[in-house]
């Protein structure tokens, strides 16, 4: 038998038993299908994380007050300790070679008013370098005014929820509003489509600083945004921030400095893990798929036994016919597989266009391993029985025994 | 035809192909297998967690300052306007069910002893501290009920600390630097471990008061009080939120019991069972699918079969439910094989990795071997409705 012939045969078969096939074509496209579809979700999950923390800046260094002594547990996230980070500190940060530029981060609650309406919001103090170090958009009016970062100007910029739950529709620029026992002037509202990991952007007020730092009578920053020139320059600017600190904290090094780069390297493994455990899971599918193969072709051996016999009898050989029957369990796999990825990719787009925000795509590696598990469990699968058909009696088959 | 009867014929049909009944049953079992593993890990990691959570006690209600309610951190827990005071935390002691009281701040300073230092984690909190969190201390004794406004310099060693800065020798009585002030200690912590990533041995405690001094704030981070056994959590609330009122003139602050937390909690890891659980369901399905090939072929198969029992007088309703259970005993054998394997698989998981948390859920496997039987049901329909539907005479010639 030429290959063409046992591919002819084997296709005939196929096409011959309809809707035995096309449940075996069901099950391998079901598989297939989940597989692809999530691991477009994990995928889609990790490329919207990832994307978020790189629109938060780049060759980003946050410097934050305390230290652990045990190095990659939990970072002190309340920083407090008994020498603040300080204004100062910061600004002496700012001087290194390998900084572009700093933004202080001070951070409280309080209540903000405009007339009778109040809301507790968060208030960050910073400076005019915060709009560019976290990527962020004015939508209207201007963000806080270059300068001294010590000079307390009564201004704020506030998020734009805030500004809608206070103002409404009408303009919030130049009216003055209370925050804590202060008055600040509204010079800017932010655009709403900036996004932000941990915080809602959209409720937030920035002010000066140095006024948040008289508005919660603490010298303490929480945070120090450090952005360096390049992604060369990290490893530089992470060893000058250290030197400067401890140089101005009496030599003891009393800050962590972490790189944005290792918080997205972290986040991207955890994703890829969580990618990969979904798609495994998902991939048992595949098997119990293969099994269902193995049991319709033992099925088609038996019931083509004389069929086999007849071949076997006419000169066919025990290697011929374990090709045909393998051809079979190959062709069932394979175009199963290949409808799984047609429905797969039709979902994707579909739920694509409904959830614009969460952008899925399979990714490639991932559709290809689901057709090579598909197919290698179909072959895997198919050998047994196409081995019984081999090993047929070709006399004891033609009689139909 | 009896039940009995009918019984026997299925079963022989079962039976009678030895092999792809295995086969088709094994597609089921390995469906139910994975439902039944994935939800073991599921369930365990919710048990897990929630008593991670409940460790401390179950009658713990937790005010923070600041009016926002979200997880993590809150700005108002690092600065705010309207301190929560020491004062406040006090009042709160006062109130009718409530059993114990204490402030929390937390910091991160350097602690020094005779030239060894280290770097870690300095809570400040109250004397009813072994009470609120269930801990207790190895050797010496807590924090004593002094006045907060001005606490002796007394500090508690966790575990870590004490075997970093003392190794073997004895700290009780010794002097301790924290952040450059001197302390005493006056006992050290019982081991706990890790809680959520935060390491409760690598900490000293201090007397909240204290702290406050040394970090320069005003505002304490959090009040942990516990309330009586029985007492309803939702009076205790109101009975703190009435009292914050009146003493601050507003609503600036947030009261969350360890039972919303714990709801919370709850319903997010059920949710993620729930998840874990329907994605081994894909599985099961397309073992489904595996039955209805199979009928669909041992309908085809045995049409003379068909034939002749309705020639014998069988009505079509004993036809298709002849099917059915044929299709329903393939389903049912491989859920209980699938359920075995599942169990087995985790006990095994169990046994190896301790670590890791499984628990077989009853429930989810009944669950499981309920919808392997109900997808066996389904399967078996639209095969056993079309050997129902045979003419006895077509189907008696078809060979």
């Amino acid at each position: 038998m030429t290959s063409r012939d046992v591919l002819a045969y084997a296709i005939g078969s196929v096409i011959g038993y309809r809707a035995r096939t096309l449940l075996t074509l069901l099950a391998m496209g079901i598989g297939v299908a989940s597989v692809v579809m999530l691991t477009a979700l994990g995928e889609g999950a990790r490329n919207y994380v990832t994307g978020e923390f790189q629109s938060l800046g780049t060759h980003l260094l946050i410097v934050l007050p305390g230290r652990s002594e045990t190095t990659g547990g939990p970072p002190p996230l309340l920083g407090e300790t008994p020498r603040d980070l300080t204004l100062d500190d910061a600004l002496a940060v700012a001087r290194s070679r390998a900084v572009r530029r700093i933004a202080p981060i001070a951070i409280g609650s309080a209540g903000v008013s405009y007339r009778e309406r109040e809301r507790e919001v968060m208030i960050v103090g910073s400076t005019s370098a915060f709009l560019e170090v976290r990527h962020l958009r004015i939508s209207s009016g201007r963000f806080l005014p270059e300068g001294d970062p010590r000079r307390m100007s009564p201004v704020c910029v506030l998020g734009a929820k805030l500004k809608h739950e206070l103002f409404g529709s009408a303009s919030a620029i130049g009216r003055w509003v209370r925050i804590g026992d202060r008055r600040f002037r509204v010079i800017g509202v932010l655009a709403s489509e900036g996004r932000s990991i941990g915080v809602d952007i959209q409720d937030i007020v920035i002010i000066p600083v140095a006024a948040a730092q008289a508005l919660f009578d603490s010298f303490s920053l929480f945070r120090v945004l450090v952005e360096a020139r390049s992604d060369e320059a990290i490893p530089r600017a992470t060893n000058d921030i250290r030197r400067i600190i401890r140089q101005r904290h009496e030599g003891e090094d009393d800050v962590t400095v972490i790189s944005q780069d290792a918080v997205v390297a972290t986040f991207d493994k955890i994703f890829t893990a969580l990618t990969l455990t979904v798609a495994g899971i998902a991939s048992i599918s595949l098997v119990v798929a293969g099994i269902l193969i193995m049991n319709v072709m033992l099925v088609a051996v038996s019931q083509r036994t004389s069929e086999v016999g007849l071949l076997k009898a006419l000169g066919a050989s025990s290697a011929a016919i374990l090709r045909v029957f393998l051809a079979e369990a190959t062709i069932l796999s394979l175009v199963g597989a290949t409808a799984g990825v047609v429905v797969g990719y039709v979902v994707i787009e579909f739920v694509d266009q409904a959830y614009p925000l969460l952008p899925l795509s399979a990714p490639l590696w991932a559709v290809a391993c689901a057709v090579a598990v598909a197919l290698v469990t179909g072959v895997l699968f198919g050998v047994l029985p196409a081995r019984r058909a081999a090993r047929l009696d070709p006399v004891a088959a033609l009689a139909g025994r | 035809m009896r039940i009995v009867d009918l019984s026997r014929l299925a079963v022989g049909a079962v039976t009678a192909h030895r092999s792809r009944s295995f086969l088709t049953a094994l597609g089921i079992a390995v469906g139910i297998a994975a439902v039944v593993l994935l939800t073991s890990i599921g369930e365990g990691v919710h048990r897990f967690v929630l008593q991670e959570f409940s460790q401390f006690g179950t009658n713990i209600i937790a005010v923070t300052p600041g009016k926002t309610e979200t997880f993590g951190i809150s700005g108002a827990q690092i600065s705010n306007v309207r301190p929560l005071s020491l004062d406040d935390s006090a009042a709160l002691g006062r109130l009718e069910q409530v059993v114990a009281v204490m402030p929390v701040v937390q910091g991160n300073a350097e602690v020094e002893s005779k030239g060894r230092t280290r770097r870690t984690m300095i809570l400040g909190v109250g004397s009813e501290l072994p009470r609120v969190w269930s801990m207790d201390v190895s050797a010496g004794r807590f924090l004593p009920p002094d006045d907060q406004r001005a606490p002796r310099a007394f500090v508690v060693l966790g575990a870590k600390v004490r075997s970093e800065l003392f190794g073997n020798r004895n700290p009780l009585g010794q002097r301790l630097g924290v952040g450059g002030r001197r302390f005493r200690v006056i006992g050290v912590m019982e081991a706990k471990g890790q809680f959520l990533g935060f390491d409760l041995d690598d900490a000293v405690y201090v007397p909240a008061g204290k702290a406050l001094e040394l970090f320069d704030r005003e505002s304490l981070m959090e009040i942990d009080l516990v309330y009586r056994a029985g007492a309803s959590a939702d009076s205790v609330r109101t009975g703190i939120e009435r009292l914050l009122r009146a003493r601050h003139g507003s609503d600036d602050f947030t009261v969350t019991t360890q039972q919303q937390m714990l709801d919370v909690l709850g319903s997010v890891l059920g949710v993620l069972t729930f998840a874990v659980a329907a994605l081994g369901g894909i599985s099961l399905f397309v073992g489904g699918v595996g039955i209805l090939t199979i009928m669909t072929i041992a309908v085809r198969e045995r049409r003379s079969e068909i034939g002749l029992l309705r020639a014998l007088g069988a009505r079509r309703g004993q036809v298709l439910r002849l099917f059915l259970l044929e299709s329903l005993l393939l389903s049912a054998i491989g859920g209980l094989v699938g359920l075995a394997l599942g169990l087995g698989l985790a006990l095994t998981i169990k046994f190896l990795v301790p670590s890791l948390p499984v628990h077989p859920s009853l429930e989810y496997a009944a669950l499981a071997e309920l919808l392997a039987l109900v997808i066996g049901l389904t399967a078996g329909v639209l095969p056993a409705r079309h050997a129902a539907k045979l003419q006895p005479l077509d189907a008696l010639r078809a060979e």
